[in-house]
């Protein structure tokens, strides 16, 4: 059971894989044109690495079928499951609390149109991943929803990804601005989307 | 001037459009089925069918709403035989009643998705309604009682 | 209690019935109006010409099953079935009595005879009316579904074509009641009335009232409990469009009186918004230096303190008891509040100097009553200016006992002619109490070095309920609200002593339900499952030790043990743990089983409750309200109770308050004992025994005895 005594309810940035056109997502890494400078690209992986894993983000990458909450990360009160869209099963369906825009009091929903988990089939675990293994997982289009690089470069635009910066009342930010991380973001990917070695 | 169709039937309401759907339908409209419990989609007293989905009106917004096909309890079935009323009628589900309208709206979700729940499914689609009563047992003997009425009905129809 | 001599009360009031709530012999509710030629055989039965026939219910209807319990015990005796009848809600009128109130799980057990004499006195002048007419004896006639038949020659009455003339006969004193075994309602399961409206929707709570003209408020109270208004600025919210007022209104919990700042409006939401731009400043009176954690400490140390005497059999003191056969352990259990679903509101309206009050209410006597701490007392109308009428209930548990936030509305009400809806919010209904009190147990036993138990020792150590409801209370006595039951237990140790130590509290106490009980069982009965350890023996045979005599906790306890096959061993890794416990309301015991996983997290498999009644009305009922209680019971255990934190509660909704759900609820087998003993309570009996019996199923599995609510299920 859970005993959830924070104050803080969901935090949750969501990457929401939009899939491209046909055309881009057919597009092979070795299409784009990239630099090759791993140690730039690592670099900066390891600022998004911190931006992934904070409460806005992980919360909904989580490693079970169940979302989490709070800047503690707990496991989401009254345990809503993914379902097979990461849209919620039955009457726990993520848009029954969680609005358009965040609903306003420091304890209510927050809210995105867009608000889910990854889905069932690619459910891109951030929670308990090493930054090496996130990135790994992050750039493999056979995990992160068919996604070719410039589709990936794109992706810190998402709205719901832009949703982490604005969490609505009580929750904190993720470590560094939208900004920042996106030109973190695109430094790792422009440099090659090198992994960190798996110890880091 | 905000449109609803609660019912199937068409209202028209002057209201701030951030006025969640739960003060409008209790309070402009009279529909009083539907219960305030915790303001904050905690507790699953105020759900309402939005185009079928079993949405909190304690947070949605009339902006949301406007326009939107919705169901309340008072209109989950005419007479009330929805098969889990039926169900929850045999079974004498509730004590003080206060939680069932936002139960029953939930449930019916589930039933609808899924004719034939399991008590994982029943958790999965309920967790989100607290009974203060307590009377869960009887929620989860009623929703499996409410699958085999439903298979009756479709094998009658 | 006795019955009405008046054939029928000349005046029916039915300006006062109009607007009761009805319900067909379908189950819908309908707008009763008074038909001429109505006939009363007391103030609880009405019989009309046109056969129409109403029962009214004088108990509260919140959950517990009262709207149907209390009608049948007057129908079974009336011979008429419950769909043959209208069940009306009484509203606190005068000739239906004082006791129109439910709390104490009491409305059964106390009614039980006296409501089948008034169905069978009715029946009986029914009888002699239909004798008369046929000038036959009474003798050979019987009544059956609301007609009296003549046996020899098969003719018949309707109630109604004999109403008239049974009214002007005596009702006879003392009626004779039917044999048990002839009984067509009392003890077989059937369908509540009040479930239908539940499950459409039809069922009306206090907060659903709606009233032509009626306006909105809500009150601002002082976060920090215990402080009061300074200022307040509403020039800002008054701008906000359907605002209509803000003013102070005063709120009156047992000795304390809070003042608030009200804000009336044309809807809530609106009331809501008002809320957001006015401008309070509080004087928290030093009560902000206020925390639970200080407070718990100040309580361990009251444990040192000799305290009042409550029970004292033998001597505990003068017993030879060597240290090492000594057993001490202290138990803590923190305040919380009731939670009830639908959170505290009221509709009032002061109109030509008369006050009209629509409330979830659970003392409907208190509100129009005369006694000398009814509504009257605090809001300045005599009883006749003062008219009820009672809703179903959302849930009281305790909490509507209280008229504090009748109190308030009625001062909200003051500020305009229209009738007014006081909502709290569910965030005002979880922080402003009254809650149960932190209740802390300090236990002592010791055994001879033959291994007999010889001392026991319990002592409180908590608020007094009744210094939070008299200003001018007797701190020399012991409050026995808050040492019930744990000196009446029917364990026989020579040597028992019971004690009370009183601790300071600001914070207006509430009994929750089954009041102290759902706290002192926890220690008493994990405490007798520590000595049974402590003495080598296993807890059910340990506890049947102590039980040499009869008893109905003998009785209990033997057939528990039989039901839950206590005595066939359980895997390793599982466990199983008894409790009982017999107090004012009841008396039930549980079995709980529990297995310790992996991950050190620990589930609960099964609980086992018996429930000893006496006499039952719906058996289907009472299970619900054991279950029920089990799983409030089980809530209390693990769920977070209600913390202070710089004079506020910390808690402030589900999400930092929550309630156990579907998931976490576990599987529940009730049995019902009804032996034709002494008549005992339903809705309160299940909750005690529950939280130490799981304890003691986890000591079982796991080793780890839990001294603390709320305990995590899960081991460290």
């Amino acid at each position: 059971m859970i005993m959830s005594i924070i104050l803080t309810m969901v935090g949750v940035m969501a990457f929401a894989w939009r899939s491209g056109s046909k055309k881009e997502a057919m597009l092979p890494l070795s299409a784009l044109p990239l630099k090759k400078d791993s140690i730039a690209s690592v670099k900066a992986f390891e600022k998004v690495y911190r931006v992934l894993m904070s409460p806005r983000c992980m919360n909904c990458h989580p490693s079970g079928d169940i979302p989490l909450q709070g800047d503690d990360s707990h496991l989401h009160e009254m345990f809503p499951k993914r379902g097979k869209d990461g849209k919620g099963l039955f009457a726990m369906k993520c848009g029954n609390c969680h609005q358009p825009s965040n609903t306003p009091g420091k304890h209510s929903p927050p809210g995105n149109a867009e608000w889910h988990l990854p889905p069932a089939n690619m459910k891109m675990v951030f929670q308990g991943k090493s930054a090496a293994e996130l990135a790994k997982q992050l750039i493999d289009p056979k995990q992160n929803g068919n996604k070719s690089m410039k589709q990936l470069l794109a992706h810190s635009e998402d709205g719901l990804v832009r949703w982490g910066w604005k969490p609505g009342e009580g929750r904190t930010l993720p470590p560094m601005s939208h900004a920042e991380f996106k030109k973190a973001w695109e430094t790792w990917i422009n440099n090659g989307a090198y992994a960190p070695k798996s110890n880091q | 001037m905000i449109t609803l169709t609660i019912n199937q039937q068409p209202y028209q309401i002057e209201a701030d459009p951030d006025m969640p759907l739960l003060w409008a339908l209790r309070d402009l409209i009279g529909l009083t089925g539907t219960k305030y419990g915790c303001g904050v989609a905690q507790c699953g007293a105020c759900v309402v069918h939005l185009n079928g989905e079993a949405v909190r009106s304690c947070v949605t917004k009339l902006s949301r709403a406007a326009g939107q096909k919705i169901v309340t309890i008072e209109g989950l079935s005419k007479n009330n035989d929805h098969p889990l009323q039926l169900a929850w009628n045999e079974v004498s589900v509730p004590q003080c009643g206060y939680c069932h309208s936002g139960q029953l709206m939930s449930a019916a979700v589930l039933l609808r998705e899924n004719p034939n729940p399991t008590d994982q499914d029943i958790d999965n689609a309920m967790a989100g309604n607290i009974c203060r009563c307590g009377t869960y047992p009887r929620i989860r003997k009623a929703i499996h009682l409410a699958a085999e009425l439903q298979k009756k009905e479709g094998e009658a129809k | 209690m006795k019955i009405s001599r008046r054939h029928f009360i000349k005046s029916t009031g039915t300006a006062g019935f109009a607007l009761w709530l009805g319900l067909s012999a379908k189950g819908l509710p309908q707008k009763h109006t008074a038909g001429s030629a109505l006939q009363h055989f007391s103030p609880f039965i009405r019989i009309e010409a046109n056969g129409k026939i109403t029962i009214y219910n004088t108990k509260p209807e919140m959950g517990q099953g009262t709207f149907q319990s209390f009608p049948s015990l007057i129908a079974e005796e009336l011979e008429v079935t419950l769909d043959q009848v209208t069940i009306l809600q009484s509203n606190g009128e005068k000739e239906l009595g004082t006791g129109q109130r439910a709390g104490g799980s009491a409305s059964i057990r106390t009614s039980y005879l006296a409501m089948r004499k008034v169905g069978a006195a009715a029946r009986e002048v029914l009888i002699l009316a239909a004798a008369n007419k046929w000038n036959v004896t009474p003798e050979s006639c019987y009544a059956d579904r609301a007609k009296v038949i003549h046996k020899p020659s098969n003719k018949s009455f309707t109630y109604g074509a004999l109403v008239e003339d049974a009214s002007k006969l005596e009702l006879p004193k003392e009626p004779k009641l039917k044999d048990p075994k002839n009984f067509n309602i009392l003890g077989k399961s059937s369908k509540r009335p009040d479930v239908p409206l539940k499950t459409c929707g039809k069922a009306e709570f206090g907060i659903d009232v709606r009233l032509p003209e009626m306006l909105y408020a809500l009150v601002v109270r002082c976060p920090v409990i215990g402080g009061t208004l300074k200022t307040f600025d509403a020039k800002e919210a008054l701008k906000v469009p359907g605002v209509k007022k803000v003013a102070a209104v005063e709120r009156i919990v047992g000795k304390y009186h809070y003042t608030g700042v009200a804000i009336i409006a044309d809807s809530y939401w609106n009331a809501l918004q008002g809320r957001k731009k006015l401008r309070v400043q509080w004087d928290t009176k030093g009560y902000e230096t206020f925390n639970s954690v200080e407070y718990e400490a100040q309580l361990r140390k009251l444990g040192d303190e000799e305290g009042l005497t409550d029970k004292n059999i033998g001597s505990v003191e003068t017993a030879q008891i060597l240290p090492e056969n000594e057993l001490e352990a202290f138990y803590e259990t923190p305040m919380i509040a009731h939670h009830t679903l639908e959170p505290m509101n009221c509709v009032a309206q002061i109109k030509d100097n008369k006050l009209e009050i629509w409330t979830s209410t659970q003392v409907p006597s208190s509100v129009t009553g005369t006694g000398a701490n009814d509504l009257h007392k605090y809001v300045g109308f005599t009883p006749e200016n003062i008219k009820l009428h009672a809703k179903f209930i959302g849930g009281g548990f305790g909490r509507r006992l209280y008229m504090d936030y009748i109190i308030e509305a009625v001062n909200v009400a003051r500020l305009t002619d229209k009738p007014v809806k006081v909502i709290w919010s569910r965030e005002e209904t979880t922080q402003q109490g009254p809650f149960r009190p932190m209740t802390f147990s300090k236990m002592k036993a010791g055994f001879s070095t033959a291994g007999k138990l010889m001392t026991f020792q319990h002592k409180v150590i908590s608020p007094s309920y009744f210094e939070s409801f008299q200003a001018d209370y007797d701190q020399s006595k012991v409050d026995s609200i808050m040492v019930e039951g744990i000196g009446e237990q029917a364990y026989e140790v020579p040597n028992l002593k019971t004690t009370y130590v009183r601790a300071e509290c600001h914070v207006p106490v509430a009994a929750w339900r089954s009041v102290t009980s759902s706290t002192l069982a926890f220690a008493h009965e994990c405490f007798i499952d520590e000595l049974a350890y402590k003495a080598g023996k296993d807890p059910m045979n340990f506890r049947l030790e102590l039980l040499s005599k009869p008893s109905d906790s003998k009785k209990v306890l033997l057939k528990l043990k039989e039901l839950s096959s206590w005595d066939t061993p359980l895997p390793q890794g599982t466990g199983r743990g008894v409790a009982i416990w017999d107090f004012f309301a009841g008396l039930c015991g549980q079995v709980v089983e529990v297995s310790h996983h992996k991950d050190k997290s620990i589930t609960i498999d099964r609980v086992i409750a018996l429930i000893d009644l006496g006499e039952v009305v719906n058996p289907d009922n009472v299970k619900n309200q054991v279950e029920g209680s089990i799983i409030m019971g089980l809530t209390a255990a693990i769920k977070p109770g209600i913390t202070f934190k710089n004079g506020e509660v910390a808690e402030h909704n589900f999400y930092d308050n929550p309630l156990l759900r579907i998931h976490e609820s576990p599987k529940i087998e009730v049995h019902i004992l009804a032996d034709g003993g002494k008549i005992k309570g339903v809705g309160e009996p299940g909750l005690p025994p529950f939280a130490p019996a799981l304890a003691n199923a986890i000591f079982a599995a796991t080793g780890t005895r839990f001294r603390k609510m709320p305990f995590q299920l899960k081991t460290e």
